[in-house]
Order: structure tokens, then sequence, then C-alpha cells
């Protein structure tokens, strides 16, 4: 019945071709538009934000946290309310693992605070006795790369219309502009925090990536 | 039975049995909740039915030949039967097939059902049920019922034994340390929420201020300094909060913890979050009894 | 009957992509053993600085097993019997054996750089698909390079039919060439802003639901396209070649392949359930998840039925045994996983270490034994020398075999007391366990793992040197084994 089709490899492939494209396109197209839309009011990250998950994508700490609060009893007592999909909507790439080796953060800003943070990160079996989540120490070394960060405002708001101000626009001579805002936003985060490497940097105009991450998770309500 | 399917059944048990026996030390009721019912049920499917069925086609090595009429064709010495497909197999894809339809048609509509409205109708439930049992609980149950919050809630900060891990946060066996104190005169606060408004800053200095401070962490046992009397006139000649309009000095009052868990506290150890909807009124309840009791 | 002396078949770039799935795999499974280690024994995260941290260190144990591994495996194994079932040699256009030299070059200088970028913290942390866009180019450039050569070498066969193993190599180029571009779609910032910034860091061009939705339709058929078809593609082709044995049914066969590719899309949504994905397609997703049994069945048990009656092969021929095995493994996790996509396992499955218990069901059990099999079954007819020793292999076999029953038992009640101990509530009601808690309960079971993670490294070092010894010191064959592989 079917041999004559085991004779044309081009029949064949076209076959499997379009065999395999059917539940994409019943599946995942007619849902684009609906699920794009952010919540009312829902406002961008920030840069310096921005510059927080992008220290989160690189030390890749969704390998052991998730950002997906399900509606269960028990997700909602432990982290708060349920993950609603406007709120992802300007997420890109989404955050929300495939893994709590750690616990889920997606709310993690309404119950924990930067002066925390920041001892965590420094050494969390310290804090959390038993807790096998890494030190980060490096992360109060490293400066965070802002202008990156900004890059990324620019090309989500030119490409995509997420809904930055008229203060995030191509070129250096904007980002030149901009970059005072940023720091100053960076100095409320480390005025909470003790680390002398901390003040060092942010005295020098730097902003330490462990900085920004803590914008970032602080954002994260 | 041969042995093979003897040993793989009995290794599959073993798997089973292992893994209730951690999950029952644990004390998990494995059969109060019907998703922990029904995942130990595919947990046992797993095991047994990979089992019987590899083990039913690799003793068909020992017990079969091969057999059949032979395709034409050969590709670099390999031949194909034209045999039959194997009847279970055939009946159960179809049977599969069907069930699939069923799933998505009555099981969970794909046009009626939402996990929201489930999780809505099972919470709400639950809620009203837990504030009813627990309102008038007495003091034994709610202390042990805070205690076990505040091990999933609070102890990230403020330590298992509430000692506030060496100054991060708030230590519980006391209810203020001097430096704490001597910020809040130093600066004052508003933050809180208190009827009275804000601490106004600079009420007190120097030895002054010291001699306050160390009144207040020491319990308020004693005299008290001369001075301490700008205070009283919003803390109450006893300190304990003049009837709610200012925080409590002494204890940890349901204000003082209704308060504190409502709007959250920045001071000189650090940021404490608010925990506006996380901790339910029986819960606050509950927590303010554990940590009174670490005072004591 | 024809006969093979007829045709000179030229092996070399199978050769190169062999020695290239030994390193990976190598690579791959001591980063594995290192971060399972990691999470029994923390202080293990200190050894290389920023780099050595298990956060940093997964995904390069992921892609090299997935992209190094796995994909050489694939092409070493194509670049083989494809020759071999389409009865032509690719020595016969010096095109094809050009291109097969570009994309071997391409692949393992691309695969090395790749790997470094994740070291350096560079990724776009879509899981199976995290390099970032320079790389993703080389990776398509590859695989156009591969399909290329592929459709090359069907256009100039002499075997008019396709071979079973053809059709899922055909697949797997298909499926995994649509999946990939669609997934990586995304916008170097650097160009987009008018120069800021690093040239290297890119956005995704979807947002949050949608893109989970796209990057699992990837995510779920990556495994498809690369654990599954292209393995099944080989073990249609050496099961039957190593015992001389004809497949059991060409229907089975056919229904299992059509079925496959039918149903294996519909499913990805599994990976999203209880998330804010619409539930009619978390609905889909587990009613396909659960179909999904039958044709992956289908595979397994013709291969099995393929053995009928040939028990003394199964106990005296160790790559007999590999290949069992990896079928039975195959069968495993093609029934564990749709298991974990009903709903109500996966409340508690997901997020748990039953599913990396899962996973490695079937990339230990059987995607692992499979390209060593095939690797075993090709050296003696590439190197022309008998495989050095028998012994060793069956050593190797059962310490590998114990290996991931330890790896899978020992996730498996992790995973199941971890997702159990979360949702747990006291006598009042409240939760029982803080975070914590069901993270220490693991401390043994996580120590477990890492011991099965030196074990099965350590079979996969025995199996590396019974090859090279093979190839240096092996005794020399004066012609190719028909069926069964020389040892001894
Ligand atoms: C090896 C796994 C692992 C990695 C990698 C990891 N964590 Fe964790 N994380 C944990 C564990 C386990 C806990 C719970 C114990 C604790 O609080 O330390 C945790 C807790 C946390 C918490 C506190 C959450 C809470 O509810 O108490 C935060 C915040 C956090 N991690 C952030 C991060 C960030 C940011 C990164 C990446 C830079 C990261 N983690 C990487 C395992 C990990
Ligand atoms: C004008 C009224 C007023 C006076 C006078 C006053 N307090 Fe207060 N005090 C408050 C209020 C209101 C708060 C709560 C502040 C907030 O909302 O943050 C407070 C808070 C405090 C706290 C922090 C309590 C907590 O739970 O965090 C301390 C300690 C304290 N006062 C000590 C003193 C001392 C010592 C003096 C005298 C030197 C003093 N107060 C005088 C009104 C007063
Ligand atoms: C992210 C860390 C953090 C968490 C989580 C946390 N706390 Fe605190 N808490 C603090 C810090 C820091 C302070 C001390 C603030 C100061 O005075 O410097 C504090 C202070 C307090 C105080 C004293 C407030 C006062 O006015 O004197 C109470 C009571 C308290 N916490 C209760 C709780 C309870 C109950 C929970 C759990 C439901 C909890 N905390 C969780 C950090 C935390
Ligand atoms: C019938 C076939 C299969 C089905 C229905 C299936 C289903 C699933 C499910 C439900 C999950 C868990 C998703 C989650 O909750 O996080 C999963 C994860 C996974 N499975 Fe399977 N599985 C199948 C076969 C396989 C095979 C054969 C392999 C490999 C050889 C495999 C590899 C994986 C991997 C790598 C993941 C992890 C994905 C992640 O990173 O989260 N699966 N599978
Ligand atoms: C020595 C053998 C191996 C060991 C000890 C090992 C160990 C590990 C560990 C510890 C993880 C992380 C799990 C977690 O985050 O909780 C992991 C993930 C993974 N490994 Fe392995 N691994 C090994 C071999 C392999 C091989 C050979 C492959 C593929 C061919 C592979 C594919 C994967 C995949 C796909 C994941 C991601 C799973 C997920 O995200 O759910 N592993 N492995
Ligand atoms: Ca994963
Ligand atoms: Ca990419
Ligand atoms: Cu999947």
């Amino acid at each position: 019945m079917f041999h004559w089709l085991e004779k044309n490899p081009f029949f064949f492939a076209s076959a499997i071709s379009i065999v395999i494209s059917f539940a994409g396109l019943i599946e995942i197209v007619p849902n684009f538009a609906q699920a794009g839309k952010p919540l009312i009011d829902m406002k961008p990250r920030t840069v310096l934000e921005l510059a927080g998950k992008n220290v989160y994508m690189k030390d890749n700490c969704m390998s052991c946290h998730s950002q997906m609060i399900r509606p269960f009893k028990s997700e909602t007592d432990r982290y708060g309310d349920y993950s609603l999909s406007g709120e992802y909507a300007y997420d890109r790439p989404f955050l929300w693992g495939s893994k709590r080796t750690g616990p889920d953060l997606h709310r993690i800003g309404n119950y924990r605070t930067t002066d925390w943070h920041e001892a965590h990160m420094l050494n969390p079996p310290q804090i959390v006795p038993g807790s096998i989540m890494p030190a980060y120490d490096h992360q109060f070394e490293n400066v965070a790369d802002i202008e990156t960060a900004y890059a990324e405002a620019v090309t989500v708001k030119n490409v995509f219309h997420t809904p930055y101000g008229p203060e995030i626009k191509r070129g250096r001579e904007a980002w030149d502009a901009y970059r005072p805002t940023l720091i100053e936003e960076a100095r409320l985060i480390a005025a909470d925090m003790k680390d002398e490497r901390v003040k060092e940097a942010m005295a020098k105009g730097d902003v330490p990536e462990v900085v920004a991450l803590i914008a970032y998770l602080n954002s994260l309500k | 039975m041969n042995g093979l399917m003897i040993k793989s059944l009995a290794f599959s048990a073993l798997l089973i049995i292992a893994t209730i026996a951690v999950v029952m030390s644990l004390d998990i009721d494995i059969f109060a909740d019907s998703i922990n019912a029904i995942t130990m049920g595919g947990a046992i499917a797993i095991a047994v039915i990979t089992s019987a069925v590899t083990v039913k086609y690799i003793n068909q090595m020992k017990t079969d030949t091969a057999s059949g009429e032979l395709a034409d064709e050969n590709w670099d010495g390999i031949g194909e039967y034209k045999n039959e497909l194997p009847s279970g197999w055939a009946y159960s894809f179809l049977a599969l097939f069907l069930w699939s339809m069923w799933y998505g048609f009555f099981g969970y509509p794909i046009n009626a059902y939402s996990q929201i409205g489930e999780y809505n109708e099972e919470v709400l439930a639950y809620n009203t049920k837990f504030e009813a049992t627990h309102k008038n609980a007495d003091s034994v149950t709610l202390k042990e019922m805070g205690e076990s919050i505040f091990l999933v809630q609070c102890f990230q900060c403020h330590g298992a034994t509430g000692d506030g891990l060496s100054g991060k946060a708030q230590d519980f066996t006391a209810r203020m340390n001097k430096e704490q104190v001597l910020d809040v005169i130093k600066n004052g606060s508003n933050q809180l929420g208190y009827p009275m408004g804000a601490m106004p800053a600079g009420m007190a200095s120097g030895a002054e201020a010291e001699a306050i401070a160390s009144y207040i962490a020491g319990g308020l046992k004693g005299d008290a300094p001369a001075s301490y009397g700008a205070c009283t006139s919003c803390h109450g000649v006893d300190s304990k909060g003049n009837d709610g309009m200012s925080p409590n000095l002494v204890s940890y009052d349901a204000l003082v913890m209704n308060h504190v868990l409502q709007k959250g506290k920045k001071g000189v150890l650090g940021k404490m979050p608010a925990f506006k909807t996380l901790i339910t009124p029986v819960q606050e309840k509950a927590l303010t009894a554990y940590i009174q009791s670490l005072s004591n | 009957m024809q006969s093979n002396a007829a045709l000179e078949y030229d092996y070399s770039l199978a050769k190169k992509f062999t020695f290239l799935t030994i390193l990976f795999g190598f690579l791959a499974m001591v980063v594995g053993t290192l971060i399972a280690a990691q999470l029994a024994f923390p202080e293990l995260n200190y050894l290389l600085g920023e780099y050595g941290t298990f956060s940093r260190l997964r995904p390069i144990h992921t892609n090299t097993a997935v992209f190094g591994f796995t994909v050489s495996g694939i092409f070493a194994t194509w670049f083989y019997l494809g020759q071999r079932v389409l009865k032509v040699s690719i020595a016969e256009s010096k095109f094809l054996m050009v291109l097969g030299n570009i994309q071997f070059w391409l692949y393992f200088v691309g695969a090395l750089a790749a790997t470094i970028s994740l070291l350096l913290g560079y990724s776009t942390s879509k899981e199976y698909a995290q390099y970032e866009w320079p790389f993703d180019i080389v990776v398509v450039l590859i695989w156009v390079l591969w399909g290329v050569n592929m459709m090359g070498l069907i256009g100039i066969r002499r075997e008019k039919a396709l071979y079973i193993s053809v059709w899922y190599y055909l697949a797997c180029f298909l499926g995994v060439a649509m999946l990939y571009l669609f997934n990586n779609m995304e916008i170097p910032t650097y160009f987009a802003s008018g120069g800021l910034g690093d040239p290297i860091h890119s956005v995704s061009m979807y947002a949050g639901t949608n893109d989970a939705l796209v990057q699992w339709w990837y995510g779920h058929n990556a495994v498809a396209f690369g654990f599954t078809v292209p393995i099944v593609g080989m073990i249609y082709y050496f099961l039957p070649k190593e015992s001389g044995q004809a497949i059991y049914s060409y229907k089975l066969s056919l229904l299992s392949f059509w079925g496959l590719m039918f149903v294996y899309l519909w499913a990805g949504s599994h990976h999203l359930l209880w998330s804010t994905v619409p539930d009619w397609m978390q609905t889909m997703g587990s009613a396909f998840s659960i179909v999904l049994i039958l044709p992956s069945w289908g595979s397994a048990i013709n291969m099995l039925l393929t053995m009928k009656g040939e028990w003394n092969q199964l106990t005296d021929n160790p790559l007999i045994k590999f290949m069992v095995l990896a079928s039975t493994f195959y069968m495993l996790s093609t029934i564990e996983g749709p298991i974990q996509a009903i709903r109500s396992v996966n409340a508690i499955a997901h997020f748990t270490d039953w599913i990396p218990g899962h996973v490695h069901d079937g990339v230990l059990g059987w995607v692992v034994f499979m390209i060593m099999a095939a690797i075993f079954h090709m050296s003696p007819r590439m190197f022309k020398r008998e495989i050095y020793s028998k012994k060793l292999m069956e050593t190797q076999f059962w310490l590998q075999t114990t290996a991931v029953v330890l790896y899978f038992t020992s996730m498996w009640i992790a995973g199941i007391t971890q997702g159990m101990m979360w949702r747990a509530v006291d006598e009042y009601g409240n939760l029982m366990y803080s975070f914590i808690d069901t993270v220490t309960v693991l401390h043994p079971y996580y120590a477990i793992r890492a011991l099965s993670g030196v074990m099965y490294l350590t079979g996969f070092i025995m199996f590396a040197y019974n090859i090279y010894k093979t190839m240096t010191s092996g005794r020399v064959l004066s012609e190719e084994p028909q069926f069964r592989t020389p040892m001894a």
C-alpha cells in the first residue's frame, strides 16, 4: 500500500514534512496573539533589571529554579498567587525552568529582600543550613554588562513595541544620556548592601553583577 | 511464570515498596491526596507493565522460532517478514486512541475544563473550613501550628531557632537589641502604620539614648532612666503601646505582629518583607503565639 | 541475494565521526558525573571558579550529550549504514566526499566553540537551544550540509526502495531542521540598537507563554527527532544485521513509523502542564502522550520479535545484549514519559528528580547503549580488525546496566518523595515541610546517582579503550564479516 512511497524519496520526504507540521499549526498558531497580551498597566523591566535578568541567564539559575507557580494550594501557600500568562508578556525568553532543585522564584520579590539576597548569594548554606546552592562570589567581582541590557531594551522597544519611554533609543548618545538614571537605580539597591567590593565598584561608577541580579530578583513579584 | 518474569516483577515490587516506605516514613499519607494516589498508581503501572511486556517478548526468544513469508527485498543482507501486526499491540493502539478521544471530549473537555476554576473552588472550600475550624483554637494548638508555619516561611531569615542568624534579622529571644533601639531613637521611623503615625527622630541622644536603649533591650527591667519619660508619652507608661497607638516595646503582641506582617519593616538589621497575602489571619495568630513562646 | 564484495564502501567519514562520538561522549559523561556529585557534595562547585558551578556546567553536560555525542553518533552511523542500505559508496561522488569533510570540520570546530561560549556564560537559556545566534548559524549550516549529503547519496542509490533506517534518518533530518529554525528565531541586540553592547547577545522573537510553547514544541521533539527517531533508525539496521535475522514485520515497521511521525509533535505541551498555557492545549498534549506509547513500543516490539528463537545469540553475543537491553529501556522510558504526562501524575513529577530519572532511562539505557553497540558493530568493518576483547565488553555491559538501574531507581524515589513533600500538609492543614527539608532529604539519592555516574563513566572508558585497542592491536581480518561481529 505504501510501498510506492518508499521508492520515491521526494514524496516520502514531503509526506513526512506534512505529517509533522500538522500539530504545530493546530496547537501553536491560533494561540499566538492571545497569549501575547500583557496585564493591564504592566510595565516592562527597567534596564537595570534586564541586566540582572541577563546575569540570571548567564549563571543559568533556571537550571535549579522555576518561575511558574502552578494553581495548587500547596504552591500558592508557599510562593503566593498562581502565575498568569499576562505577567510574562515582556519576558524574552521565558524563564519558567523545568526543574526545582531550589524553590520557585516567580514572586521572590515579595518575601525576600536585598540584604537577605546579598548574604545568601555570598554563601547559601550559611543562611539556610543544608543548602546545596552554589555560592556566587564572582557576581560580586564581575561588572554587569549594562550596555548590552540597554541594547536589549532598545531592540524590544523598536522591534516588538515593548512600551519603554522615549529615553530608550538607538545609538551611543542615547545610552550615554540614560546611563546616570541606571546608576542611580543601582545605588538605591547597593545602599542596602554591605560588601566592600560592591561599594568600591559603585564608587567607580560600575554596577557589579550581583546588584543587577538583586534588582531583577526584587522585581519578581 | 518463569524465572525471568518472577525476577523482574520482584524487582518492580521492591522498587515500589521502597518508594512507598520512604514516603510513609516522612508522614505523608498517600491516599489522603488523590494526586498522590494517582501518582503511585502511575508508578506501579510503569514498573509492572514494562516488566511484564518486555519479559514476555524476551521469553519468546527462548521458546518461539522465527517464521513467516519473506519479502522480496533485501538490504545489505537484511530481510523482512510479511508478518501481521501483533494483535495485542494493534488493539491497544486502537483502544488508546479511543480513550484519547474520550479524554479530550469528556474527561477534560477541551472547550469547558479550566484548571483555574478547579483551583478556585478547591481553595475556597478549603479556606472556609480552615478558618472556621481554627477560629477558637487553644494556645497550645496555635503555638504548634505557628512553629510549622515559621519553619516554612520565616526561618530562612530568622533562623530555625528564631535567633535571627547572628544579627541578620530580628532575634525573637528578646524584643529588641540595643542597636535597633538606638537606630530608631536616632533616625525615627515611619513605616509600620500605627495610628500615632511617625516616630520622630532625635528624641534623645548621647548617654541618654544609650541608657534608654540598654533599658529597652534589657527587657524594661528595673528602674527606667529619667529620660525615658519622653517615650512613654507615646508608648505608654507600661511601654505596651498605649492601646495600639504605637508599638508595644515589651513583647511581640498581636498588634506588633499584624503591623509588621502587613507593612514589612526596614531597620538596622535589614529589611523584613511584608507578608500581606501569604499569611492568613489564623496563621498570623498562630505565628504570634509561637514567637511569643520564643521570648519566654 | 547480492554480494557485498562487489562494492568497496568508504568509511573515512564514519570513522571520523566515530572518534568525535567517543570524545564528546566522554566529555558529556565526565561533566554529568561531576554535576551529579555537586548536588550531593556542593563543595565540588568551587573547582573551577566561576566556570565550575553546577549551573554553568549543566548546559555543558546537556549540550555536549545532545549536540556532541548523540549527533556525532547519528552522523557516524549514517555515513556507515547509509551507503550500505542504499548500496552505493559515498566515494563514488567526489562532491559528497568533499561536502562530508567540510561538514566534519565545521562540526568539530563549531561544537568546541559553542561549548566554550556556554562556559563563558553566553546562553539564550532555552533548554537544548542555549547556543547564541552565531552558533545557531553554524548548526544550521552543518545540518544543511548533512541534508544535501543525504539527499545526494539517496539520489545516486542503487537500491530502489528505501530501507526502514533511511526513513528514520530522513525524518530526523527534516524534523530537527524545522524545529531548530523556529525555536531559535532571535534578534541580535547589537545590530538592532545601533551598535551597542555585546554583538553575541540576542533576544528571542517570542515572549512569555508563546516562547514557552515554541520552546517545548521544539524541546519535546528534539527528544523525538534526536534521541528517538535516529536511534530507532540505528537499531533497525544493526540488530538484524548483527543477528542475521529478518525484521519481524514490515507492517509493524510501517505503522510504527507513521504513527510516531503523526503523534509525536502533538505531545510537546506535556512539558507545560498546569502552566499558563491554555487548558485545551494541555489536554491535547496529555492525551497524545498516552497514545504515543504504542507507536514507540511498536518498533521496540518489532526488534524483540526479530530475535524470536535466538536465545543463544542473546546469551553469547554481548552486542545483542546491548541492543536488546536498549530496546527494553526504550520501552521503559516511553511508558514512563506518557504516565508522567497524565495531569495528576505530572502535578507531582514535574520539577522533580523523577524527570531527570526518566531522561536518563532513555539516554543512558537506550541512546548510549545503542550508539555503543553500533560502534562495536562498525569497528571491525571500518578498521578491518577483530574486536579486542569480548570479556571487557561483557564486564562493561553489566557495570553500565547496574549503573542505569541505580540512576533511575534513586531518582524515581527521590522525585516521588520530593513531589509529595512539596504538597504535604500537617494535621492543621498548613504546609508540612520547608523547602530546604525537601532538599536535604535527597542527599542519599544524589550520592547514589553520583556513584552510578562514576560506574557508567568507567564503563564508557572501558568501551573507548576496547575500541582503541581494536584499532591498534585487534587481530587483522582478511575479509569483512557478513553478520556477527568477530571478537576475541
Ligand atoms: C544547584 C542548584 C542551585 C543553583 C544553580 C542555584 N540555586 Fe538558588 N537555591 C537552591 C536551593 C537548594 C535553594 C533552597 C535553599 C536556600 O535557600 O539556599 C535555593 C534558594 C534560592 C533563593 C531563595 C528562595 C527562597 O524562597 O528562599 C534564591 C533567591 C535563589 N536561590 C537564587 C538563585 C540565583 C539567582 C541563582 C543563580 C545565580 C541560583 N539561585 C542558583 C539551589 C540552587
Ligand atoms: C510621637 C510618638 C512617639 C514617641 C515620643 C516615641 N515613639 Fe517610638 N514609636 C512611635 C511610633 C508611631 C512607632 C512606629 C513607627 C513606624 O511606623 O515605623 C514607634 C516605634 C518605635 C520602635 C520600633 C518598634 C518596632 O516594633 O520596630 C522603638 C524601638 C521605639 N519606638 C522606641 C522609642 C523610644 C526609645 C522613644 C523615646 C526615646 C520613643 N520610641 C518615643 C511613636 C513614638
Ligand atoms: C527576607 C527576610 C525575612 C523573612 C522571610 C522574615 N523576616 Fe521577619 N524580619 C526580618 C528582618 C531583617 C527583621 C529586622 C528588621 C530590623 O529591625 O532591622 C525582621 C523583624 C521581624 C519582626 C520584628 C518586627 C518589629 O517591629 O520589631 C517580627 C515580629 C518578624 N520579623 C516576624 C516575621 C515572621 C512571622 C516571618 C514569617 C512569616 C518573618 N518575619 C519573615 C527579615 C525577615
Ligand atoms: C512516548 C514517549 C515519551 C513521552 C510521552 C515522554 C514524556 C515526557 C514528559 C511528560 C516529560 C516531563 C515534562 C515535565 O514535567 O517536566 C518528559 C521529559 C523528558 N523526556 Fe520524555 N517522554 C517520552 C520519551 C522519551 C525518550 C525516549 C527520551 C530520551 C531518550 C526522553 C527524554 C526526555 C527528556 C530529555 C526530558 C526532559 C525535558 C526537560 O528538560 O524538561 N523522553 N518526557
Ligand atoms: C555518566 C553519566 C551521566 C550522569 C551521571 C548524568 C548526570 C546528570 C545530571 C546530574 C543532570 C542534572 C539533573 C538535575 O538538574 O537535577 C543531568 C541532566 C541531563 N542529562 Fe545527564 N548524565 C549522564 C549522562 C548523560 C548522557 C549520556 C546524556 C545524553 C545522551 C544525558 C542527557 C541529559 C539531559 C538531556 C539532561 C537534562 C534533563 C532535564 O533537564 O530534565 N546525560 N545529567
Ligand atoms: Ca529540564
Ligand atoms: Ca539559540
Ligand atoms: Cu516531551
